[in-house]
């Protein structure tokens, strides 16, 4: 999400950051990663049950049963959060707020290709990235697609005799092992998609460790945008080179709380 | 030799054996244990076969039947160097021991004294799959008392709390398993020696081996005593019984909702959740290949921009 709307002639002074994320968006984003956590943490000894330790690990959550139980309400939780998203997005979007610039398109092929190209050395410089990078739309569209395959099959093993009752029944031989290795297997997958993808871009990456503050602030500095999202940049702040001047910026302006996905007004 | 030596280790140890066994053990069965507490390791007897003679009089004392005369149950001495017993052996039990003898060539009387107090129970293993096994087939297979309850002389209670009894909810299981895992009975009798390991894998063995306490275990599904072929009309599992079965624990259990529990390995004989597995342990590799290669990527471009812009452009 987006800063400063610059209303009078460019190039305005640059605010020193921007915010990306509203309030609500950094409570969806915590709710979503605290019960990750939770899940990941009780499910986790569940899928390797044989191995020694799990039975020490499950004792310290209170046993299987309460180990059961919290991992459902995780799950549940997590479910809601991700129900809210989306009815966030449905409110935004009537409001006119929403860009869908989440949706992945060619571009970010291109960005893809050109970025593999910059890693090898085979281009000067990197791909010049829009608000939400192929990385970031990839570690989105992920959670998404794991919380659709995951939620359905937890939900049907939280309520198995609820969910016998809406299986058809020429699925009753198979859809039990199927509803049981797409939870946990698709939830081995996101495990570890989040350990190595997520943590490495958002904590380990030398430009972020210990991690990246966003989620907690919302806000990105200008700098930043300059340098990792230049097309962002170039949006909000026409005028202003991309290129990162030797100046630093100036400290006039501020940003605005919860703006307008689309500021229609800057082409204006 | 071996008789003198026995002799020397038995005078050594009757004082120490008296002081132990005085308070615990039933006054009569202390001319017993003061040797047989003993006699540590195998014998020969005068068949020439091995005999045990050893009981732990301590372990004895403590079990269920601590309170018990030897001679309630060792009603009539087979092969030894003691008198036996006066009183005629009820026909009954010598009946009985005939059947049973194959369990128990050392002692097949003793192995059928079990009836005079769980005659209920003796009924309904005959009745069971593994009975019929025994009495009706006359095969060595299948389980008689001792084989699942341990030691006649340590058998302890089941349901108490830390109990090391092999029928115990902890040890249940792996004493199912003894049999069930072995290959050579199921080849015999045409079982999976998968179903311990499915059962391992299933919603009920995954919460059981976590520590749970309240998740079903063999016994709890297909019956103690009176366990029955899956095949059998009258078992708990057997088609529509399971719906009273699983119900009890998941009310409003369906057909739909009982098919969950088969103890069938997932191989191609049920391809959907069999390729579901396989696409989605594909999909992980894939997917982790990428990321890897791509943070691998990253790292590489971060240190040679790193080293390289330092040394010519001088940024920091």
């Amino acid at each position: 999400m987006t800063p400063q709307t610059p209303t009078e002639t460019s190039p305005v002074a640059l605010p020193e950051e921007v915010q990306r994320f509203n309030l609500t968006f950094r409570i969806q984003h915590a709710v979503m990663a605290g019960s990750f956590l939770v899940l990941f943490f009780t499910g986790w000894a569940l899928k390797f049950h044989e191995v020694q330790g799990s039975a020490a690990w499950i004792d310290l959550w209170g046993g299987p049963r309460v180990a059961g139980l919290v991992h459902r309400a995780a799950g549940i939780t997590m479910l809601l959060d991700s129900l809210f998203h989306v009815g966030y997005l449905a409110y935004r979007a009537v409001r006119g707020k929403l860009r869908w610039d989440i949706i992945p398109d060619w571009q970010d092929c291109k960005d893809a290709y050109n970025n593999v190209r910059y890693f090898l050395g085979l281009a000067a410089d990197k791909p010049r990235f829009r608000r939400f990078n192929y990385l970031q739309k990839f570690d989105y569209w992920a959670v998404f697609w794991g919380i659709f395959v995951i939620g359905a099959s937890g939900l049907a093993l939280t309520f198995p005799t609820k969910a016998a009752v809406i299986f058809p029944a020429w699925s009753a031989n198979w859809i039990w092992e199927l509803v049981s290795v797409m939870h946990s297997d698709e939830a081995l997958l996101a495990i570890v998609f989040i350990l190595f993808w997520h943590f490495y871009n958002e904590h380990l990456r030398p430009d972020v460790f210990p991690m990246s503050w966003i989620w907690i602030t919302g806000r990105m500095s200008v700098e930043e945008l300059r340098e990792r999202h230049p097309k962002e940049f170039e949006r909000l702040f026409p005028g202003h080179s991309a290129v990162s001047e030797a100046a630093p910026p100036s400290e006039a302006g501020a940003t605005i709380d919860d703006p307008p996905d689309n500021p229609v007004s800057t082409s204006a | 030799m071996r008789t003198s030596k026995r002799v020397v280790w038995l005078a050594a140890l009757l004082p120490l054996g008296i002081a132990w066994l005085t308070p615990t053990a039933h006054a009569d069965n202390l001319s017993c244990l003061i040797c047989h507490n003993a006699l540590e390791g195998t014998f020969t007897a005068q068949d020439g076969k091995p005999a045990h003679l050893h009981v732990d009089g301590e372990k004895y004392a403590a079990s269920v039947h601590g309170d018990m005369e030897c001679t309630t149950c060792h009603l009539k001495f087979v092969d030894n160097p003691h008198g036996t017993p006066d009183e005629e052996v009820d026909e009954s039990i010598v009946k009985l021991s005939i059947a049973v003898a194959r369990k128990s060539p050392r002692d097949p009387i003793a192995l059928a004294a079990c009836v005079q107090c769980h005659d209920e129970i003796y009924e309904e293993v005959r009745e069971s799959v593994h009975g019929a096994n025994i009495f009706q087939k006359g095969e060595n297979d299948g389980p008689l008392c001792l084989d699942c309850h341990g030691s006649p002389h340590e058998i302890t209670p089941a349901e108490a709390a830390g109990s090391t009894s092999p029928v115990a909810y902890r040890h249940v299981v792996a004493t199912c398993g003894r049999c069930h895992e072995q290959k050579s009975i199921s080849l015999k009798y045409g079982f999976s020696t998968d179903i311990i390991s499915r059962y391992d894998e299933s919603f009920h063995g995954k919460k059981y081996l976590l520590g749970g306490t309240q998740s079903p275990v063999c016994t709890t599904c297909h019956g103690t005593h009176l366990v029955r072929s899956q095949h059998d009309p009258q078992a708990l599992v057997h088609g529509a019984n399971r719906l009273k079965l699983c119900g009890q624990c998941h009310p409003g259990a369906n057909e739909k909702f009982v098919a969950a529990i088969t103890h069938k390995p997932v191989g191609k004989d049920n391809p959907i959740p069999y390729y579901a597995e396989k696409t989605l342990i594909i999909l992980t590799f894939m997917v982790i290949s990428a990321c890897a290669l791509h943070v691998l990527l990253d790292i590489y471009a971060l240190i040679r921009t790193t080293l390289l812009v330092r040394k010519y452009r001088g940024k920091p």
